[in-house]
């Protein structure tokens, strides 16, 4: 054989043709392997032979079905690129803006919008975890009637009818009801639907609508205004019973400003002090560098005694405690000095009038307009009495209400005890079996076929919202237009689309509906454009409300009184932490993600303080009753150190009932904790105080993903050795010396930001011996010198244990749910985990939360044992799994000192069983199998991509060197490649890290990238840097930042608990 | 045969290694006739019955543990091994008295070794043959189990020889291969006397095939010895490597109370400290059956207790070592593992285990109590549960308790982990059974060798001269 490129070759032979003419040209040339024209023949014919037995699976025949050649992609589509889409999830009436990744038309990850006002870029549970439920096979699939499916058509014509009649009469006996509104276009619908029956009433309710902060709001202002808050200028923050970090409408944002103003660094050594007083036990509470647990109805007295204390006209002192009399007053103190720079914040647990003292406290200290800002509410019909759900459970049992369409919510779960709602729903629905000449109309338009849904006659399914066009407002007002990422999977339209449609509109297209809205609210000429941009970013320009100044009037404090009863029990609600109002209650991811502090999964539970619990004679599972005027709920006791004596907390949202009106399944097959909105009343929607407890004698298992015994949790009376093994994990300067170098393990590093000031080593110092020795190993050490290194940082100041990185990891790593039983076998799959140390030394305890990822240890301790190298080192540090070759013999997670390694003990993913639910698995990452080890990547995938993109720019940039011939240019040429490199490695975000709030993740390159230092490598630095279990000499290349505390002088060393 | 003298007779200080009145003849009457000649009995049938039946449920249990997962099993994160690798230690452990007793103590020439050689090799092999199942059945993905072995493959992949793991699949596979040809060996002369011996014609064939034409010529004998010992002089070492294999799979991690120097000699220790507990299990019932105790004597019985006394004591050095460490490393995580043990959730544990392997078995001190074979057995039994529980306390306390406290957990066996051991108790026992009605249990050829030299059981041990290996 000739090689065609040798030229000297073809210099022999110049015409190719001469072989024809060559002296054997008539035999067949042998091939290298011997090959013959008779053997090539039989090989031929073997060939065949074996294509004609593969013929069935092999032919060459179109499919039956006409298929469409990917010719003309669907614009910006690219196959195998995702795409990401500026949008907004609404919640509770109020939007979060969002940034939705989309791979071929499927939307897969959520992460937050960096210039939406309310997230910053930050993401919550609720957020992440969105994504989940609009592949969830237990949404609401098809209109149905009295529990049967329908055509759609059957409920639009029975509906035609009634309004042909209603039309009549105005639409005397039309009423609708819905959650909070804030949408625009939304607003403008129910006007012109207003217009064309004017007799028809518009009632909201919403479990979560911030009520007290609202009233509170009239008490001091005179009207409804909306408030926000501004954290950055804040030095000093006072947070009475408020969990501003967590349930507020722009937390997102708070928590950014409030850790930015937290951070401290060697060039930063300034921070914010946050005081709590709070009734449970929050992530709020849990960041305070002062935290008085207090009874509920103490918040309004120990209010009262700093307004006193700070001079607010017209208070005068209240008769504290001498502990609650001290921190009041250096509350009040500190507060003073920082007048114009602090801040009241008052959670909506509280009733109006202490909203309205803290008002009148910020008044009088200068934050109004500074840290407080004050906006006209864009909320729908607010504050408008006649609207509420009570008017219309009224109007229901008193026969005045002919049609009732329900536009989302469920009204028959979350209203408040006093409201029958479902009573009078089920007692206007009793025909609902019959045919359309029945006397009333109800219908329920749900993402899910709830417990409403059940009780209508009629039901609609509603599109998820990243199913359908929409707009809505921000905390601040800022608009932002909801795009849809797909179209319905379950059919559904969204609220505009059914009123559209209500009132006649021909085209009741969402996109439309939102459009033609904005044609005439945008005011612009070029509106393509317009639109284009707000699309783009995710933010209508301009449309925040504008701030207002406003003053208070003079407080009524006529009715406060505290609890002076130390020996009743009260009761306090807050939203879940998981669950929320029970919107999420059927998310599987929500539902499985650990509790902050309880570390409880699937239930909810009373939780209660081990003291009041020995005082009741209560244990940890025992099933409590909980009495509030004459309504009661069971709930199982969970026992939580810190919570105030005497105050039990109880999560809303669970106990959901069956989901689907057709079936008596309960959606997930169990129904999963206790619904306690039946113990909740309208006037005590926050707390109830001196309520009746009592044993019911039985047992519940609650499980925990923390054995809280060790993590400083409370000793449960029963064991008597108890206290002996509790292990101590927290390290501070005043730990003791013997403690320190004998019991401790020193995984929490905690200083005061005096101490770190006074000796900047502080952190090195709490390692102990320890710390000082030489790391040795038997093996050479490897080069990690060169090119990319990855690390990660953890700032535990920041860290404030909301879940948001677990949820999101979940979501980027197709991580499975296992399940109640499962997780109680200790066999949950998440790759970060939130571990809280309780700081058992104070009665208040000081809580740690530390989040445990994959700590890719340079000598890691799974690598050598693996029998089948499955686990094995990269050159970028990275510790990397290579499931296809994992034969599962755990012994990696056994010698993981971590224990962050996770394995499938089932085949965990068989959840995934409908083709929707399969369409939410990320493809850049592996669904693993049965038997197979699993742990944190550090989101190789995401690594990977960025190493390309670095790659692509470097190249481009190489060659552009290569066309030049100055010498100055090309420098300058290799400098833009080297800040092109720093830009796009830095630019990487692992999926915990761009969800977290507080930016109390960071991950990058431990080297110099493009000769720059990363922002890891800085971080790494400081030396509040450690790395935990160092002795083990295991290199970890996560480390952490200690914990730092900003006490105030005048109050260190009281951790006594306070009781006002 | 009225003429055995009894036990009673015989507990003397040192009783004779065969009791007097056993000939060349007697011998091969004695032994062959166990399986040819003597007709099934009831308590035989029993035991094959439930043993049987335990074996159904091990076949079940593991076809129910191959389709759900390893998740059956009360594994979790943080203890990711729990009953398989217990139950793997302990049945290697126990094969390890049967190659002790045949090999070591053939090259160090004690004659007692040769009436229980052949029925202590039989078990170390069964005992293998359970203790194998487990690492297998423990994997997650239990159809790759080969690529634990090195092996030219597509993936151009070998096994990962850092890890002890790998080396134990080398171990135990080489133990079980060579424990086989040498019990194999060792049996060829007396197949042949089976075969000679056999009427039934079927019988007969096999013996002869399995004889391999051995017809008992000089020249036999003389590469019957010579292979032996050969044999014994490869396997020697396996005593000690095999189970300080097993000893590092742990000691070569980092996990307290598995992060140990002493593993290795103490895991040996452990390992022919249980063997000499099942031997005596098992060889206290038999020789009373098949009326076997002027062969299998109390010196037999002597001798094991006092390995047993003395493995016991060395096992006891280790636990003692490992508290003492736990205390002079200064390390929290040692120290909290020591106080974890004696005080934390499994305290039950492993006070039962100090029990059953450090205070009960000082019981062997005395003369008395090994000569009475009830109470020597019941202290067997004690022993092997000692031992099993031992691995129990290292494997389960330590994983469930070690660096970082959000991680700890507990253990709870489930049904199916029960079920598996059972099961392969009842396989062990099944085989066991099946091997003393197929083959001859006690090595004919060698104790006919022993007759010639102590005359019959008549000449006194100490008088004896050494016995030369050909």
């Amino acid at each position: 054989m000739h090689d065609q490129n040798d030229p000297i070759e073809l210099d022999e032979q110049p015409l190719r043709a001469w072989d024809e003419f060559a002296p054997d040209a008539d035999e067949m040339p042998e091939l290298a392997d011997g090959l013959t024209r008779r053997s090539f023949m039989q090989r031929m014919a073997a060939s065949m032979a074996l294509a004609g037995l593969a013929g069935a699976g092999c032919n060459d025949r179109p499919t039956d079905e006409k298929i469409v050649p990917y010719v003309q992609a669907p614009e910006g589509v690219q196959p195998g690129k995702p795409v990401i889409f500026a949008s907004a999830m609404p919640l509770n009436g109020y939007g979060k803006g969002v940034l939705v990744t989309s791979r071929e038309g499927r939307p897969i990850k959520i992460e937050g919008n960096p210039q939406h006002p309310s997230t910053l870029g930050g993401t919550d549970v609720f957020l992440q975890a969105s994504i989940l439920d609009i592949y969830d096979p237990a949404r609401s699939q098809t209109p149905t009637r009295a529990g049967t499916g329908v055509d759609a058509s059957t409920f639009w014509a029975a509906l035609g009818a009634r309004l042909e009649t209603l039309s009549k009469v105005d639409g005397e006996g039309l009423r609708f009801l819905s959650g909070t509104i804030t949408s625009p276009s939304l607003i403008d619908l129910i006007q012109s639907v207003q217009r064309k029956y004017p007799k028809a009433r518009w009632h909201t309710y919403d479990p979560m609508d911030r009520a007290n902060r609202r009233a509170g709001n009239v008490l001091a202002f005179g009207k409804p205004l909306s408030v926000h808050f501004d954290l950055k200028p804040a030095r000093v923050i006072l947070s009475l019973d408020s969990d501003f970090l967590f349930d507020d409408l722009a937390s997102l944002r708070y928590a950014r400003e409030f850790m930015n103003a937290r951070r401290v660094r060697v060039s930063q050594l300034e921070m914010n002090r946050l005081y709590v007083a709070e009734s449970t036990f929050s992530i709020t509470g849990s960041m305070a560098d002062h935290r008085l647990p207090i009874r509920p109805a103490n918040v309004a007295m120990l209010a009262q005694a700093i307004a006193a204390e700070i001079g607010v006209a017209g208070v005068s002192a209240v008769g504290l405690d001498a502990a609650s009399a001290r921190w009041v007053k250096a509350v009040a103190e500190d507060l003073k000095s920082q007048k114009g720079t602090s801040l009241i914040v008052v959670g909506e647990s509280q009733p109006p009038v202490v909203h309205a003292l803290a008002m009148a406290i910020n008044e009088a200290l200068g934050n109004l307009g500074k840290t407080v800002l004050l906006s006209e509410s864009t909320e729908f019909g607010v504050g408008d009495a006649s609207r509420s759900l009570k008017s219309l459970a009224d109007d229901m049992t008193g026969g005045k209400v002919d049609t009732l369409l329900i536009l989302g919510g469920n009204p028959a779960m979350n209203a408040p005890a006093e409201v029958d709602f479902a009573g009078a729903l089920r007692a206007m629905s009793t025909d609902r079996q019959t045919d359309d000449s029945s006397s009333h109309f109800t219908a329920h338009l749900g993402v899910y076929s709830n417990e409403t849904a059940f009780l209508c006659q009629w039901h609609l399914p509603e599109a998820h919202y990243l199913e359908a066009w929409g707009d809505v407002r921000a905390h601040d007002g800022t608009a932002t237009i909801i795009q849809p990422l797909i179209s319905p999977l379950y059919g559904g339209q969204s609220i505009a689309e059914f009123l559209g449609r209500l009132i006649g509109q021909v085209q009741a297209n969402g996109y439309e509906i939102v459009r033609s809205y904005w044609q005439k609210a945008a005011g612009t000429k070029d509106f393509e454009g317009w639109w284009q941009a707000t699309l783009n970013t995710g933010v209508v320009a301009g449309s925040a409300s504008s701030l207002i100044s406003a003053s208070c009037g003079k407080p009524d404090l006529s009715n406060l009184q505290g609890s002076a009863n130390p020996a009743a029990i009260d009761i306090v609600f807050r939203p879940d932490y998981s669950v929320w109002d029970g919107t999420f209650a059927g998310n599987t991811w929500l539902m499985e993600c650990p509790r902050p502090f309880s570390k409880l999964v699937w239930d909810n539970a009373a939780l209660l303080d081990p003291a009041t619990a020995t005082r009741l004679g209560l244990a940890g599972d025992d099933v409590v009753k909980v009495t509030v005027r004459n309504q009661s709920a069971e709930l199982p006791v969970a026992l939580l150190p810190g919570l105030p004596d005497g105050v039990i907390t109880l999560h809303l949202g669970y106990g959901r009932g069956p989901r689907r009106s057709n079936t008596t399944d309960t959606g997930l097959g169990d129904t999963h904790g206790v619904n306690v909105y039946p113990i909740r009343f309208s006037d005590a929607s926050g707390f109830s105080a001196n309520v009746d407890v009592a044993r019911t004698g039985k047992a519940y298992k609650l499980v925990r993903t923390h054995n809280h015994h060790a993590m400083g949790g409370p000793t449960t009376p029963t064991t008597s050795s108890g206290k002996a093994l509790k292990p101590h994990a927290i390290v501070t300067p005043q730990t003791s010396e013997a403690e320190k170098e004998v019991g401790n393990r020193r995984l929490v590093r905690v200083v005061s930001l005096g101490e770190f000031k006074a000796q900047p080593k502080i952190v090195e110092e709490l390692g102990g011996e320890r710390e000082k020795r030489p790391l040795l190993s038997l093996y050479p050490e490897w080069d990690y010198s060169k090119g990319y290194q990855w690390g990660m940082s953890i700032d535990q100041t920041a860290c404030m244990g909301c879940n948001a990185c677990l949820v999101a990891c979940q979501a980027e790593n197709n991580i499975p749910v296992v399940g109640k039983d499962q997780v109680e076998k200790q066999r949950e799959m998440h790759w970060i985990r939130i571990d809280d140390y309780f700081d058992s030394a104070s009665e208040s305890p000081l809580v740690v939360h530390q989040p445990v990822p994959c700590q890719h240890c340079e000598n890691a301790s799974c690598e050598y044992v693996c029998p089948v190298g499955a686990t094995s080192h990269s050159a970028e540090g990275l510790n990397q799994m290579t499931y296809n070759r994992c034969v599962g013999t755990r012994y990696c997670s056994n010698n993981c000192a971590y224990k962050v390694r996770r394995f499938n003990f089932f085949d965990f993913n068989i959840h995934r069983e409908t083709p929707q639910q399969k369409m939410l698995a990320n493809p850049e990452v592996t669904v693993r199998t049965r038997g197979v080890m699993e742990k944190c990547t550090y989101c190789v995938q995401r690594i990977q991509n960025t190493r390309i993109e670095a790659e692509v720019a470097l190249v481009n940039i190489e060659e552009r060197i290569r066309a030049l011939s100055d010498e100055n240019q090309k420098t300058a040429m290799r400098e833009e490649g080297r800040k092109r490199e720093h830009e796009i490695v830095e630019g990487m975000q692992t999926a915990c890290q761009q969800a977290c709030p507080t930016q109390a993740i960071v991950f990058g390159s431990i080297l110099n990238v493009g000769g720059q230092p990363t922002k890891v490598k800085t971080l790494k630095d400081e030396p509040l840097d450690y790395t935990l279990l160092r002795e083990l000499t295991t290199k970890p290349r996560t480390s952490y930042m200690a914990r730092v505390r900003n006490p105030n002088p005048a109050l260190e060393g009281a951790h006594s608990r306070g009781e006002a | 045969m009225s003429s055995i003298p009894h036990d009673a007779t015989m507990q003397t200080v040192n009783p004779p290694v065969i009791y007097p009145g056993v000939t060349y003849a007697s011998v091969t009457d004695q032994v062959s006739d166990v399986v040819l000649k003597r007709p099934f009995g009831k308590a035989w049938m029993a035991g094959v019955g439930i043993t049987m039946l335990l074996v159904m449920m091990l076949t079940g249990s593991i076809g129910y543990l191959l389709l759900k997962g390893v998740g059956v099993w009360g594994i979790n994160v943080p203890v990711a091994w729990g009953f398989a690798i217990i139950n793997f230690v302990w049945w290697i452990g126990i094969g390890h008295a049967g190659t002790f007793i045949s090999a070591m103590l053939l090259l160090m020439r004690q004659d007692w070794r040769t009436s229980i050689n052949r029925f202590a090799e039989a078990m170390t092999l069964f005992a293998v043959a359970c203790a194998g199942m487990f690492p297998l059945l423990h994997l997650g993905r239990y159809k790759f189990f080969y690529w634990l072995m090195p092996y030219p493959n597509s993936m151009g992949l070998w096994p990962q020889f850092r890890s002890a793991l790998v080396w134990d699949v080398f171990a135990v596979s080489t133990y079980g291969l060579i424990s086989l040809l040498f019990w194999y060996v060792g049996l060829v002369p007396d197949l042949a006397t089976m075969r000679d011996r056999a009427t039934n014609p079927i019988v007969w064939r096999i013996y002869a095939i399995l004889a391999l034409g051995w017809r008992g010529a000089s020249r036999h004998w003389q590469r019957y010895h010579a292979a032996y010992l050969l044999l014994a002089g490869i396997a020697a070492p396996l005593v000690v490597s095999v189970h300080s294999i097993v000893g590092m799979d742990f000691a070569q991690s980092l996990v307290p109370g598995w992060h140990s120097t002493i593993f290795p000699p103490y895991f040996v220790a452990g390992a022919i400290f249980s063997g000499f507990a099942m031997v005596l299990t098992l060889i206290i019932p038999m020789r009373k059956a098949f009326k076997l105790e002027n062969l299998i004597t109390l010196r037999h019985v002597n001798n094991c207790c006092k390995l047993m006394l003395v493995t016991g004591m060395i096992v006891a050095y280790g636990y003692a070592a490992e508290i003492y460490m736990s205390w002079y490393s200064g390390s929290v995580y040692e120290s909290y593992l020591s106080y974890n043990r004696f005080f934390g959730n499994y305290a039950v544990a492993f006070w039962l285990l100090i029990t059953c392997n450090v205070v009960i078995p000082q019981l062997l001190w005395f003369q008395s109590i090994r000569n009475n074979l009830y109470l020597v057995w019941t202290l067997a039994i004690v022993v092997n549960v000692g031992m099993w529980l031992e691995r129990y306390v290292i494997i389960i306390i330590s994983l469930a308790r070690d660096f970082i406290p959000s991680s700890w957990g507990m253990y709870y066996p489930t049904v199916w982990d029960i079920t598996v051991f059972a099961g392969t108790i009842g396989f062990f026992l099944l085989l066991i059974l099946m091997f003393v009605r197929v083959l001859p249990a006690i090595a004919m050829a060698e104790t006919r060798e022993l007759v010639h030299e102590t005359h019959g059981g008549t000449v006194p041990m100490q008088n004896m001269e050494p016995r030369r290996v050909r």
